[in-house]
């Protein structure tokens, strides 16, 4: 018997009727902004608590509240009904709160027992560590060798791995924060059934935070919905329905296909025979001759890892094509690659019938391709020059007279895309880290159209936005590809893929593993691919 | 915040007079003696704020390319044993041969910054670590250089029962300095004020400039929209060591007794490198207040002289120098904390 | 002819006890400052105020003797002076998150003053540590006087080092440096204060070099001079680089450098007058090429002289 079997038990004699955990009226205000308005939720031992809501309504303050790593302005924590305050992730722990990250809190360059270990308290013991670590494993059936370095796992080990690092420290209440974001269809049902065992056979309190509706429908038993940094509704998951989740969500009645991409409603059905003013606009034609070919390009990375492994794609004017995959499977190589950050290790990258060099600075831009990159804050925008300036950054000639810029001109250029993607800034001197991702990323549109691009590669380009955000880029994608632009839409969010694109292709592991038409592409099919099975 | 930094640097400078038993007033004022109010001493000053602006100035166009150059004072060197080597063993007489040492400066300068910059960009070598060991070369090279008569040594004319003296330049060579008013500085001053202004505008308004600063803010974004760093880090570096060998050679061919008195020495940078970055840094690496900056440090060097009848050891005037900097860095990284503060309440939950 | 004089005179060099012992002493005074240097490396921090450290250090030494008229007391204070430094250094760049360069640059250009000032306003006396050899051992030809006949504070780099080495591998402690310096924001999430690390890490390249700039100090020269470190605190920060971020590559890079600048010396100290510019320039030129040659090949940690606030990216 070892410490980790026998630890798991710690919970056994309280009472299950007792809340795990209650939170009465937290309020967190950032600045103006009031991220939590009096949220109440109450956890019990025993269930699966979902929390649903759009990006920005407030679920993330409010587990960082419950981890520790935000205080609250007002508002009580009751843990097992004494009043606490967790001030930061050690406490939280100590309480027996333990959080699986979204955005892994792992360090590649260590190995699995090191970042199991990192984060607890007294000696390091790492014999200890690796034995708990391999118990851990054995109980769930989360397979992993200790020893190995993080780095080198796909992201369904990596996220293993979180989860051991979390139970390790037998939390009562545990929180997974969007853990599907970085899974396949395959391991988002393993990690459900893990998250049913722990929940029933241990009696701890999970909390499952997502913005995907048929996720928490699925894997819950009951669900509270945020809107806005308020509760907006609480029900038991069985009185829930997916209209009705949704409108809560929203605040209305969802009907633009768009948003419901974006809370994964849609389904195989509807994908398919959806209203004609939903699909892609029936008049745009689209070209035989391709503008973009890329041909057998292979980019290694460090150490030689293949990170793109001969891909093939042939991109037509006026058409969208959707690339699918689970996140860290080449998708953010195949953008660096077409914004002429990493040179290409074999194969060519060809538009409009002239080769384009990789890796040198601009050449992609300079060939017409535009991009929304993935993290528009890695190679997007600069955060610390102005709106006007990062609306010019591609093409600073156009308000230049021989070398020198034109005060005069680049306000008024600046002023025009401003007001032409409706941009909401004080003017085009703020700064742009003033402005809210939303309008952050509306600068990375505007700049990348303004240069009237042959090929627009959008790479996830809602993540993070809200509803409103997230219609005004999908229209303007389908906008941009009726106008004649070929679009290449990079995405992990497989409704959206679905519901642009004419043709999508899918990724796994640097490689395409399969190409289907607009017509015979649906979830399972798409799930498989992406899984890695060859099709 | 500013000024409440700069009083408490200079508190803590009395402080530490007073603790080793020295009066803090008078060193105050004898300070203010030597840059300002005696006979001559103003323009002493601004011989002196010039070369530190030069060099300034050039470690604000590679600090706007993201650049850490921290050589200058090899830099500078290198600049005025360029210069020196054209002075004599190159160029002719005539007041074009000034400008031309001047530029022949600036090569050595830039020379001596780009081998930071090609292993830099070829090599993977941080330019922080490589600028700063090629100051200690840069030394050793120039002493080199003085003990061969055809590098940079005097023949023995001229150079009497010295050692390690290159000659001295010809009256019809040096930089010009007209009296005013009782002072008297070379005209490089204005050349200096002048490059500031330039500076500035460049790198404002041009597109240079603008692509320059999206280099050193985000390399990424910079990369994408066609700004090469090897091109543009590298020419940043060499305009940076440029303007260091700029000063090099204004201070050799216009710095009177100041800098070894148109002769090139060993120690002859005497620290203006060093000191011009700190300027730089204290301008916050910016154009235009490196202009104040540079006045204030060469006060500071020209007080000092008068510092010593007050019994207190002169380098005080160091100690100043360096607490006046740390201080100056704290306001900018409190305003800096309090803003990321706000753009990140805004940006997190609001998104 | 002259190739056979430079050649002969070579073979007496390394033949020359003299070459090893003046060889440890400098390396000891690297080793000191590079193996903290290697510490605060590995937690993500870049400190080009080494320098100011290890001068800092052998003044307070000097004024520790000065004071009380034992080593151990200015080893001591030595400590202190190198961890004042360090003090200044961790919270401006990590505290207060001003450029951590500038504030280096800055705190050696101030050391270099404050020290000299003091230095004349007080003029401390110091004297030559005791040796302590170290018997059987000290008799191996060449090496043993250099290695086991040093003044006592040369030994307790014995235990420095290891001590090091357990302290970054084998604690708690070092494995949330080490993640600090790899990822700081992971290691946020999980609970670590990292700017609080790096701090300490920073404090604790203060205390060895303050260590090292006192030995050096008691070792060679007995009195204070603003020019003694002259330079060596930047080749410990390169000898870390050279080492390739680990402990015993840094230590190499400590012998190879010092081994370059004590050749010079004994080549000088034999009476042969080579060209002694491009052999002082040697040590320096040394780094630069062993940087252009190891710089792309081998792994910095991940966040090395990246500062982190917390919620930005």
């Amino acid at each position: 018997m070892t410490d980790a079997t026998t630890g798991m038990a710690g919970t056994e004699g309280s009472d299950p009727s007792v809340p795990a955990v209650q939170l009465t009226g937290i309020t967190k205000r950032f600045g103006g902004i009031v991220a939590c308005d009096e949220v109440d939720l109450t956890l019990y031992r025993g269930l699966v608590h979902g929390i649903l809501g759009e990006n920005g309504a407030g679920k993330s303050t409010l587990m960082k509240v419950l981890i520790g790593l935000v205080l609250p302005d007002e508002g009580s924590i009751l843990i097992d009904d004494q009043p606490r305050t967790i001030h930061d992730p050690l406490a939280a722990a100590a309480l027996g709160i333990g959080m699986v990250h979204q955005h892994f809190s792992l360090v590649d360059q260590l190995s699995v027992w090191e970042n199991v270990a990192l984060g607890e308290a007294g000696k390091l013991d790492s014999s200890g560590v690796r034995r708990r670590v391999a118990a851990i494993s054995k109980q769930y059936g989360l397979e992993i060798d200790p020893d190995a370095r993080v780095g080198t796992l796909t992201a369904g080990l990596r996220q293993r791995v979180e989860i051991i690092k979390c139970l390790r420290r037998d939390p009562h209440i545990l929180v997974f924060d969007e853990p599907t974001s970085v899974l396949t269809p395959e391991e988002s049902e393993q990690l459900f059934s893990t998250l049913r065992e722990v929940v029933a056979a241990e009696g701890r309190a999970v909390v499952l935070v997502s913005h995907k509706l048929d996720e928490v429908l699925h894997a819950t038993d009951e669900i509270t919905i945020m809107r806005q940094g308020r509760v907006v509704d609480h029900r038991p998951t069985q009185e829930a329905d997916a209209r009705s989740l949704a409108r809560a969500m929203v605040g209305r009645e969802v009907s633009l296909r768009s948003e419901r991409a974006a809370f994964g409603l849609a389904d195989i059905e509807e994908a398919v025979d959806a209203d004609p003013e939903d699909r892609p606009p029936a008049e745009t034609v689209i070209s035989d001759e391709p503008v973009l070919r890329i041909e057998g390009v292979s980019v290694r990375g460090r150490g030689g890892a293949r990170l793109l492994d001969d891909i093939s794609l042939d991109l037509r004017a006026g058409e969208i094509m959707g690339v699918a995959g689970v996140e860290g499977n080449g998708q953010r190589t195949l953008g660096d690659l077409l914004s002429s950050l990493i040179p290409l290790d074999a194969g060519r990258v060809v538009v409009n019938d002239s080769e384009v060099r990789s890796g040198a600075p601009g050449a992609m831009a300079k060939a017409g391709i535009g991009v929304i990159p993935e993290d528009r804050h890695d190679s997007g925008v600069v955060l610390d020059m102005t709106v006007a300036e990062n609306l010019l950054m591609v093409d600073p000639h156009r308000v230049a007279r021989h070398g020198v810029m034109d005060k005069g001109q680049t306000t008024e250029t600046a002023l025009r895309m401003i007001e032409e993607f409706d941009i909401g800034c004080s003017g085009p001197d703020a700064p742009l880290w003033s402005l809210s991702g939303g309008n952050q990323q509306r600068v990375v549109l505007a700049r990348e159209l303004a240069a009237e691009p042959d090929v627009l590669v959008a790479a996830q380009p809602t993540r993070g936005l809200d509803v409103g955000a997230i219609e005004y880029m999908t229209d303007r994608l389908r906008q941009t590809a009726a106008d004649g632009v070929a679009v290449l839409l990079i995405s992990s969010e497989l409704e959206e893929i679905l519901e642009l694109s004419d043709r999508i292709v899918v990724m796994s592991r640097g490689r395409i593993v399969g190409e289907l038409s607009h017509g015979n592409a649906n979830l399972e099919t798409l799930g498989l691919l992406m899984g890695g099975s060859e099709g | 915040m500013y000024a409440l930094s700069v009083v408490v640097a200079l508190a803590i400078s009395s402080v530490i007079v007073e603790a080793t038993g020295g009066d803090w007033w008078p060193v105050l004022k004898a300070l203010v003696d030597g840059s300002i109010k005696a006979p001559g001493r103003w323009g002493e000053t601004l011989g002196i704020a010039a070369p530190l602006l030069l060099v300034a100035l050039g470690t604000v166009i590679s600090a706007k390319a993201g650049l850490i150059n921290i050589g200058q004072e090899g830099q500078l060197l290198m600049g005025a044993a360029f210069a020196v080597f054209f002075s004599f063993r190159i160029g002719g007489p005539g007041p074009l041969n000034v400008v031309l040492l001047l530029l022949f400066g600036a090569l050595g300068g830039a020379v001596w910054a780009s081998a930071a910059g090609l292993l830099r960009y070829w090599r993977g070598v941080p330019e922080v670590l490589s600028t700063l060991l090629l100051v200690f070369v840069a030394v050793q090279a120039v002493g080199y250089g003085l003990k061969w008569q055809w590098l940079l040594l005097a023949d023995e004319a001229s150079r009497g029962n010295r050692n390690l003296v290159s000659e001295q330049l010809t009256k019809d060579n040096r930089i010009p300095r007209p009296d005013i008013f009782g002072n008297e500085f070379p005209i490089t001053v204005y050349v200096a004020l002048a490059l500031a202004l330039a500076v500035a505008y460049v790198l404002a308004r041009t597109v240079w400039g603008f692509r320059l600063r999206m280099l050193g803010h985000n390399p990424r974004a910079a990369q994408r929209s066609g700004v090469s760093s090897t091109t543009y880090g590298a020419t940043a570096l060499a305009i940076g060591g440029a303007f260091a060998g700029l000063a090099g050679a204004a201070m050799f061919a216009g710095g009177g007794f100041s800098f070894g008195n148109y002769r090139l020495v060993p120690g002859f940078s005497d620290f203006i490198g060093w000191t011009g970055l700190l300027v730089a840094l204290m301008a916050r690496e910016r154009a235009l207040p490196a202009v104040v900056a540079a006045f204030v440090f060469a006060m500071l060097r020209t007080g000092a002289g008068f510092v010593n009848s007050t019994g207190v050891e002169s380098r005080i005037t160091d100690v100043v120098q360096g607490l006046l900097v740390l201080a100056l860095l704290v306001p900018p990284a409190v305003v800096f904390l309090r803003d990321r503060r706000r753009a990140r309440a805004a940006a997190t939950e609001r998104v | 002819m002259l190739l056979i004089d430079f050649f002969s005179a070579v073979g007496d060099v390394l033949s020359s006890e003299s070459t090893y012992i003046n060889g440890a002493l400098f390396a000891a005074l690297l080793a000191f400052a590079a193996t903290g240097e290697w510490v605060a490396e590995r937690s993500g921090t870049l400190n080009i105020s080494v320098e100011g450290m290890l001068l800092s250090g052998a003044f307070a030494g000097a004024l520790g003797y000065h004071l009380a008229e034992s080593v151990a007391v200015g080893l001591m204070l030595g400590g202190v002076g190198g961890l004042i430094i360090a003090v200044v250094q961790a919270e401006m760049s990590h505290r207060l998150t001003a450029d951590q360069f500038v504030v280096g640059l800055t705190l050696n250009i101030l050391v270099v003053g404050l020290t000299g000032f003091l230095d004349r306003e007080i003029d401390p006396r110091a004297d030559y540590a005791s040796e302590v050899e170290i018997p059987i051992l000290v008799d191996i030809p060449l090496f043993g006087q250099a290695l086991f006949g040093e003044p006592w504070p040369f030994y307790l780099l014995y235990g420095l080092v290891p001590l090091s080495w357990w302290l970054v591998y084998r604690t708690r402690w070092g494995l949330e440096l080490r993640a600090a310096g790899e990822n700081p924001q992971s290691a946020d999430v999980s609970g670590i204060d990292v700017n609080r690390r790096r701090r300490q890490s920073i404090y604790y390249a203060g205390l060895t070099s303050g260590l090292g700039g006192a030995y050096f100090l008691f070792a060679r020269l007995a009195t204070f001079d603003d020019s003694v470190i002259g330079g060596q605190g930047f080749i410990a920060i390169a000898a870390v680089i050279f080492g390739g971020w680990t402990l015993w590559g840094t230590m190499g890079g400590c012998v190879l450098f010092a081994g370059a600048l004590s050749f010079q010396l004994s080549l000088q100290g034999l009476g042969y007058e080579l060209n002694t510019e491009l052999l002082q320039a040697l040590p320096y030129l040394v780094t630069i090429g062993a940087m252009a040659i190891f710089a792309r090949r081998v792994r910095p940690p991940a966040a090395l002289a990246q500062p982190f606030i917390r919620g930005l990216k």
